[in-house]
């Protein structure tokens, strides 16, 4: 069952395996037969793309017979679920399979191309490239995240030091963000998006580059956050992590849903899927 | 579901209609939607410190880089005044017939057309400039222009008072009539406000525009180029459109030549442009008007802002 080794966490450093036994709440996110499609300015138009030749395409990319003004890319293709308060769900799939892209739909910052989302609270979404001004100080990175999360300035300005302190940043509070490690600015930025316990958190990879004390801290926020009846969504390519902290995983692969379910049934299968395969190319499929 | 080792979990799949009453029972709401007006506005008001701390950040950070820096925010448009003071004030000596100083007369007009010109064309850019920002929160759109214009606003109070300088030392050039401070100089920074809600506006416009189709950020310059003569920054359209041209009227009201005369009129050192009642209108007017329709067309694509 655990045979699967992580080299990206050391085995000591995993969190102990959350308690699944608690009775779920309330629906917390439903989604609703979810196509989201992206549109890629002068993109390839090899064979993966959608074949126009009307006599505009042809004037638009003069010369380049190559390039198509614009390519659309189906990245989640019909996904439904019901997630629940309490609940922590993993999301399983290679690289591209759209797994950003739903948290992003479920985050209302990427708009359907169809089907609906529907959310108990605004969630909140702490990627690895998170909006940070690089040219600004840490502390001004702080007081405009923490305005955009919709704080008010004073909240903000008391909530500052406390930051500071869960991203030890010391003294780089008041250098740039262009001068922080990439640890240094995720840790940032996780500190920043929990300084309200969200109700809804979603964690597409972010604590990937924090090193083992950060993510034991973070870990334990997580939890909390989920112990105060909240959803927490984690993307990560741990899968040790992902059965740790999840009672439930999600399966997508090129944009479509292959299993929900139990975290570890989904990760062995999940597991045998990924050790079988001996081509990495997948991605999501193009139209 | 466990004991079927080999078929895949799937949880019960349910129909948009189940969906829908679910999300209704347990009150959930719907995102990636466009909230109704009423609402929108009240976010926005409510992000207020957010749209004030982001410009003022992103003002400070402008000019970074250069062994100028801050001072580049000045010398740009001196510069850009003296070449069109040079050129419609010195070669062409009937640009501005009636005039007594043209000089005066063009630094006004360029300097003024300035925060018009940057409010818009930073405006155009703001979505994709703030992509990042705009796809790790979220948070009512409208906040990004208004908050690009607001930078260019705060910019422009140095520029103000460099313009009154540049203007002053005009009245020693030769054959350019003196100019002497006055009261009305005060209203200068309310005829910015005005001059300011309206460029917001046309900024709000441009940046639904600029977010679908990055291509305009190119036509740009030469829109504005054209904008810039359109206006009269650097010369009398009064004296210059013959009176037949059935464009004169509408040149002569657009909003920006109305914008321009306040502030030479503000100086009030032509007697040619007097300050009246009714310009004072016409500016609020426009300034009001022009807002609300770009705050309206921008909200109409606000779920539409950070997709690819």
């Amino acid at each position: 069952m655990t045979e699967d080794i992580d080299y990206e966490i050391d085995p000591e450093n995993l969190p102990d395996r959350v308690a699944r036994d608690k009775p779920l709440g309330a629906p917390s996110v439903v989604v609703d037969d979810l196509h989201i499609t992206y549109r890629v300015f002068g993109a390839r138009r090899g064979g993966t793309t959608k074949q126009r030749s009307s006599l505009w395409d042809k004037m638009v990319s003069l010369g380049r017979p190559d390039t198509g003004p614009i390519t659309e890319v189906p990245a989640v293709r019909g996904v439904s679920f019901v997630a629940h308060h309490g609940e922590s769900i993993g999301i399983l799939g290679t690289n591209g399979s759209g797994k950003s892209t739903l948290l992003r739909a479920v985050a209302g910052l990427l708009p359907p191309s169809s089907g609906r989302v529907f959310t108990s609270a605004e969630p909140e979404l702490l990627g690895v490239n998170a909006a940070m001004l690089p040219r600004l100080t840490g502390e001004r990175n702080i007081m405009i995240g923490g305005l955009a999360l919709g704080l008010g300035t004073k909240e903000v300005k008391e909530n500052i030091p406390g930051v500071a302190e869960f991203a030890e940043l010391g003294d780089f509070l008041y250098l740039p963000m262009s001068s922080y490690s990439s640890g240094m600015a995720s840790r940032l930025r996780f500190a920043i998006s929990t300084i309200r316990t969200p109700e809804i958190l979603m964690i597409d990879e972010a604590l990937a580059t924090g090193d083992a004390s950060f993510r034991k801290k973070s870990t334990k926020r997580i939890e909390e956050i989920r112990a105060q009846a909240g959803t927490v969504f984690f993307v990560s390519h741990s899968l040790a992590s992902v059965r740790a902290m999840c009672t439930r995983a999600l399966w997508i692969d090129k944009g479509v849903l292959i299993a929900d379910g139990d975290v570890d049934e989904v990760a062995d299968l999940y597991h045998a899927y990924v050790e079988g395969r001996t081509d990495a190319s997948s991605g999501a499929k193009l139209k | 579901m466990a004991d079927q080792k080999a078929e895949v979990p799937l949880a019960p799949r349910l129909t948009s209609a189940e969906s829908e009453a679910l999300s209704a029972r347990a009150g959930l709401n719907e995102m990636g939607v466009r909230p109704p007006l009423g609402r929108y506005i009240k976010q926005v008001w409510q992000r207020r410190s957010f749209i004030w701390n982001l410009s003022a950040s992103r003002a400070y950070s402008r000019n970074q880089g250069s062994y100028l820096g801050q001072a580049w925010a000045i010398l740009r448009p001196v510069l850009d005044a003296a070449v069109y003071v040079i050129i419609f004030g010195f070669l062409f000596h009937s640009s501005a017939p009636g005039i007594d100083n043209r000089a005066a007369f063009i630094t006004i007009g360029t300097f003024t057309y300035t925060l018009f010109q940057t409010s818009v064309m930073s405006g155009l850019n703001s979505v994709p400039s703030n992509l990042q920002l705009i796809r790790s929160h979220k948070f009512p759109r409208a906040v990004v222009p208004l908050a690009t214009v607001m930078t260019e606003t705060v910019l422009f109070a140095p520029i103000l008072l460099a313009m009154m300088v540049v203007v002053l030392v005009t009245g020693v050039l030769p054959g350019m009539g003196a100019v002497v401070p006055t009261w009305s100089w005060l209203l200068l920074p309310f005829a910015a406000a005005l001059l300011a809600v309206f460029s917001a506006g046309v900024a709000m416009f441009f940046a639904r525009l600029g977010a679908r189709a990055p291509d305009i950020a190119n036509a740009m310059p030469f829109i504005l180029t054209l904008g810039r003569y359109a206006s009269g920054a650097m010369f009398l359209i009064s004296a210059m459109v013959p009176d037949g041209l059935w464009l004169k009227p509408i040149l002569l009201h657009q909003p920006v030549a109305i914008y321009l005369e306040l502030f030479r009129a503000a100086f009030g050192n032509e007697p040619l442009i007097p300050m009246t009642p009714g310009l004072w209108l016409e500016a609020a007017a426009w300034a009001v008007g022009v807002f609300a329709i770009g705050f309206l067309y921008f909200w109409r694509a606000e779920e539409t802002y950070g997709r690819d």
